[in-house]
């Protein structure tokens, strides 16, 4: 066997593998798909209906009415949205300026920065729910862009700081000698090269807020409400609305499709920036 | 006595009685008709003075009402127009499955927040642990510068006032009776009509569904469908998951059974206990019926053990049952699918002790946490929402609405209509069937105590193990029992 | 121009300058954190000691260490620690066995390999509460089509959630399913980074692509895989959501992890107390794990 050919049969090897995953992957989405478009009665036929006469009953329910789905949408892009600009904003300052501090004590201080996220949700929701409710932030975009804080800023913090610390000093030093100050040393060299770690920092903090259930659960209410509560409405005494379902995950995934391929190069050269040491 | 003087104070300043001002405000009249009070016709429209109109005074106010996901609510936030016009006042409706409404309730009552002035208040879930959080109704009844009850509160059916409205006293009343679903056998009657005689021969019984049915033979009946019938799979279905359907579907049975939660199990789920004393699940009644429970299983679809009462529905619908004890405003449902015409309702079977039919209805009440302002202009929502008018709405609206509380509905000749296919209102081809079921010695009421919540969650867990085989009947209904009794302070 | 500076100069300056610069450059984020996350973390505390109810108001009465107590003494929740520790394990081995070997699969293709791994990142995008729904949606014993599939070839004619070990799996597959390609952009991260002279170097030297892994590939990535493997750890104890909306700890508590608990004890039986001790419970079992996985990571070197 030539060196060609053995590289040809393990490509088709493992495009046969890759066919295995994508099937398990996507059969759930296309059926998804497939059944936001089909009538109530297909729905719930008792042997899969590939065939059927489609229908846009269903995304025409969820977007007229009283309680369009457009509104849910706008709420879960500004409470994720927000939160993580916040989140990234503040992370890279942070994360800088604990990768170029050395002080006895901050490997603890680090530890403890990630592990606020590890509380425990529905315990922090009680002391959160007075808090918000002392603030008059109940029901609001705002209070739930704060909830998205706890968990998304000390992630950001804690992925920043990984990639700052791969960033060689010497660079900044440079800049500093030939007279920027501190802060423009940061400003101007070391965070335009992380421009790939804040991409990816911002992906990852923005689908943990987008998909946010629990929280948004208890300190939504009818101004505020995003759109895993709106798939949770859908559970109603007389059964769950299948074909809004299934309507409602068609909308969201596919634009995500779009942004997953526009940021993919972005997002897999700053998680190889941060995580790998020693380039 | 105190509560007289404050009703006085809370009188309009001009001094007129109720009658008085709603004779001069013509207003008031067009919104006490509308609402079905009948007899005042003769003094007719008429410009309302505004600001005198009773129904106008909360004009501009917004309100929030939070409302599990059921049909009557649907039917009304598709329909508040006319409140709107009635009232000037906004009403914002927050649907959310009944976990969810629980917690978002016990914390605005915890804190005190008053977010929603408006609430559905499940009485096990919501009534009972808080009903210190809602507003005492009959006060706002009495109070001259707002509109009453139309018909007075006489003209809801009086269990299900008890059960949805009260707890503990006969006096204090907590909520409206807003929605009622009931547990009825729900049964195909083309089969029944194809296979009757020849089970009535198999069986030595005749099979057809009625008030003399007893358990044993819905028993023996879903075994002969599972054994002859070909049109489908099981005889019956439950909805048996690890979850409040399974209390609710198991309760039937106990109580047909002669057993029950507690001692003094009618008034406990008529009007609730703060203090039910030692749980009686351990007696051999409730075991009887534990065991039996556990033998209708284990002949009845598979899918049981995962479905929820929509999940028994959909399973019925799409011709894999033959019987199934659900809730009747299924019905709905059942009519305009294929199944439309060949299903029959009647009330569950009886057992040694009685018949009982499970009621799920909830009523709905106002937050007291709320300001003064907001809780009576929400009054002024309770009286619409429950008055004949928007309930016979909610009952023909393309939403699927819920079915009345009222009797005067009942009464009124297009419903009586409905009662018969072809009906406008498929609910109410089961009204015969659960007009039964509400009479005070037919309906089933689970214990209205403060714990419900948790001793819900022990009896369908153990119930649950029961059928998962990892427990005896007698053992699960023994550490039933015992975590009651923790549960509830009582061991 | 930096040649010029000494190691002196350089150690002078950091000790000078960089502890106030880097004190204000986090201040910020520190301070909100703090607000965000000491009230929280104190009044947790407190609760787990009190006996808190939230009926007729949120009211507070002593319990001294009942709950701890009842959190070591109760059969329930140690039932469900160990079914939390079966979830934890399966969900997270199988997260990360896929997610890597997805990755490396990806990495290997020579065509469509930005396609491949669009589709296969859809998942993550889908809240959990949906996952969870369409889950159930697919087992259904009426019109899932995964149950109808099954039944059909006879591989698994059952209930699917209607038994413990079924209803067990499907939610483990559920999550690993929404979470498997999160841990695949991280290590694909990893791989891309990865000295492509090395691996042909091995290549030439007639290694076969299995001894590459071994020896070259895995110790390059095993970084970023632990980063990968803290991230899903930290939500595999949170996360509730899936489970929450499909069996909600049925049948027979077979899917009651200890999360689900929580949530069960705290927003349904509303004891906040003792609620307060098993998340407190669940926030060292984190730690543990946290810890255990960040020395590792030190170990290797990798550490910051």
């Amino acid at each position: 066997m030539t060196e060609s050919s053995r590289r040809w049969s393990s490509q088709i090897v493992l495009y046969a593998l890759l066919a295995l995953i994508l099937l398990w992957t996507l059969v759930p989405i296309v059926w998804m798909v497939l059944s936001s478009f089909k009538s109530p009665d297909d729905i719930l036929s008792t042997t899969p209906k590939v065939i059927f006469e489609p229908t846009l009953q269903h995304y025409q329910g969820l977007f007229t009415g009283s309680n369009s789905l457009g509104g849910y949408v706008k709420n879960s892009l500004l409470a994720a949205g927000i939160s993580t600009i916040i989140s990234v904003a503040l992370a890279c300052l942070a994360g800088y300026g604990l990768a170029r501090s050395h002080f006895r004590g901050k490997q603890h201080l680090s530890f403890w920065i990630i592990s606020t996220r590890m509380a425990p949700i529905a315990a922090v929701i009680v002391p959160l729910y007075l808090i918000f409710r002392n603030l008059d932030l109940l029901d609001s975009v705002i209070g739930l862009i704060i909830a998205y804080l706890t968990f998304n800023l000390p992630f950001a913090i804690w992925l920043m700081n990984a990639f700052f610390a791969d960033l060689p000093v010497s660079l900044e030093e440079a800049a500093m000698v030939d007279g920027a100050t501190r802060f423009q040393a940061f400003w101007r060299v070391a965070l335009p090269l992380v421009t790939p770690g804040i991409v990816t920092t911002a992906v990852l903090c923005l689908i943990f807020a987008w998909n946010d259930y629990a929280f948004a659960r208890t300190f939504s209410g009818p101004e505020s409400q995003t759109i895993p509560i709106a798939a949770s409405q859908l559970i109603t005494q007389t059964g769950i609305d299948w074909g809004k379902l299934t309507a409602i995950g068609t909308v969201v995934v596919l634009p995500m499709v779009i942004v997953g391929l526009a940021v993919r190069r972005w997002l897999v050269r700053g998680l190889t920036l941060g995580a790998v040491k020693g380039e | 006595m105190g509560k007289k003087g404050e009703r006085k104070a809370m009188r309009p300043s001009n001094g007129l009685t109720r009658r008085e001002f709603l004779r001069i405000t013509g207003a008031g009249l067009a919104g006490a008709s509308f609402l079905g009070i009948s007899g005042c016709g003769e003094e007719g429209a008429g410009g309302g003075a505004a600001g005198g109109d009773v129904w106008k005074q909360f004009k501009g106010t917004t309100l929030q009402f939070i409302s599990e996901n059921t049909p009557p609510t649907a039917a009304i936030a598709a329909n508040l127009k006319p409140f709107k016009e009635l009232t000037g006042i906004d009403v914002k409706i927050t649907q959310i499955e009944l976990g969810a409404l629980v917690e978002k309730v016990a914390l605005d009552f915890g804190s005190g927040e008053g977010q929603y002035q408006i609430i559905y208040a499940d009485p096990y879930q919501v009534l009972a642990p808080y009903y210190q959080g809602l507003a005492e109704l009959n006060a706002f009844n009495e109070d001259d510068s707002l509109p009453s009850i139309p018909k007075g509160t006489g003209d809801f059916i009086p269990t299900q006032l008890d059960a949805a409205g009260k707890f503990e006293s006969e006096e204090e009343l907590y909520a409206l009776a807003y929605d009622a679903p009931t547990m009825i056998w729900m049964y195909r009657k083309d089969l029944f009509e194809k296979y009757g005689s020849q089970m009535e021969q198999d069986l030595g019984f005749d099979p057809k569904p009625s008030d003399s049915s007893t358990w044993d033979q819905y028993y023996q009946i879903a075994e002969w469908f599972n054994d002859n019938a070909n049109e489908v799979k099981y005889g019956t279905g439950h909805q048996a998951k690890q979850y409040d359907s399974l209390m609710c579907d198991f309760s039937n049975i106990l109580w047909a059974y002669g057993g029950d939660y507690f001692e003094n199990g009618v008034e406990v789920g008529r009007l609730g206990s703060e203090d039910p004393g030692p749980a009686q699940l351990d007696q051999p009644k409730a075991l009887e019926a534990a065991e039996f429970y556990n033998k209708l299983l284990s002949i009845a679809h598979p899918g049981s053990t995962t479905w929820d009462w929509s999940g028994v529905d959909e399973a019925f619908r799409a011709g894999e049952l033959a019987m199934t004890p659900n809730w009747h405003e299924f019905a709905a449902g059942i009519e305009t699918s294929d199944l439309g015409g060949k299903v029959g309702y009647t009330r569950l079977p009886t057992g040694p002790a009685r018949a009982a039919d499970m009621y799920g209805g909830t009523g709905i009440g106002i937050n007291s946490g709320a300001p003064e302002d907001e809780q009576r202009a929400a009054w002024l929502f309770l009286v619409w929402a429950t008055s004949p008018q928007t309930q016979r709405m909610g009952l023909f609206s393309e939403e699927g609405g819920g079915t009345p509380t009222r009797q005067s509905v009942y009464d009124m000749p297009e419903v009586q209509k409905a009662k018969t296919r072809p009906s406008d209102a498929p609910n109410m081809l089961t009204a015969d069937a659960v007009f039964k079921a509400w009479e005070s010695q037919n309906i089933g009421l689970r214990p209205k105590i403060q714990q419900w919540n948790e001793c819900d969650t022990i009896i369908f867990t153990e119930l649950s193990k029961m059928l998962a085989a990892d427990k005896s009947p007698e053992q699960a209904m023994q550490d039933a029992k015992e975590s009651f009794d923790r549960a509830t302070g009582a061991a | 121009m930096s040649v010029a500076r000494t190691d002196k100069d350089r150690g002078l300056n950091r000790l000078l300058r960089m502890p106030s610069f880097g004190v204000r450059m986090m201040l910020p984020a520190l301070l909100l954190l703090a607000a965000l996350s000491i009230f929280p973390f104190l009044f947790i505390v407190w609760m787990s000691f009190n006996e808190v109810s939230p009926i007729g108001g949120l009211s507070f009465e002593w319990a001294g260490l009942e709950n701890w107590v009842n959190l070591f003494a109760d059969p329930a929740v140690r039932s469900s620690w160990v079914l939390s520790a079966i979830y934890f394990v399966a969900t997270v081995g199988l997260e990360m066995f896929l997610g890597i070997a997805v990755a490396l699969l990806i990495h290997e293709l020579v065509w469509g390999k930005n396609l491949a791994l669009s589709l296969f990142l859809m998942p993550i995008f889908i809240a959990p509460v949906m996952v969870g729904l369409l889950g159930r949606f697919l087992v259904d014993p009426t019109y899932g089509l995964y149950a109808w599939v099954l039944n059909a070839t006879g591989i698994f004619t059952k209930n699917i959630l209607g038994s413990g070990e079924s209803a067990l799996v499907a939610v483990i597959l559920m999550d690993v399913w929404e979470w498997t390609p999160l841990v695949t952009i991280i290590v694909l991260a990893g791989l891309s980074s990865m000295p492509g002279e090395v691996i042909e170097a091995a290549r030439v030297d007639g290694a076969s692509y299995w001894q590459r892994l071994r020896y070259i590939v895995m110790p390059l990535i095993s970084g970023v895989a632990i980063v990968a493997l803290l991230v899903r750890s930290m939500d595999a104890i949170r996360f509730f959501d899936i489970i929450l909306v499909t069996t909600n700890g049925g049948p027979a508590d077979a899917t009651k992890i200890i999360p689900i608990r929580l949530y069960e004890t705290a927003f349904r039986f509303f004891d906040l107390g003792y609620a307060a001790a098993i998340g407190l419970g669940m926030l060292a079992f984190s730690i543990v794990i946290a810890n255990l996985f960040l020395r590792i990571l030190k170990a290797q070197g990798l550490a910051r």
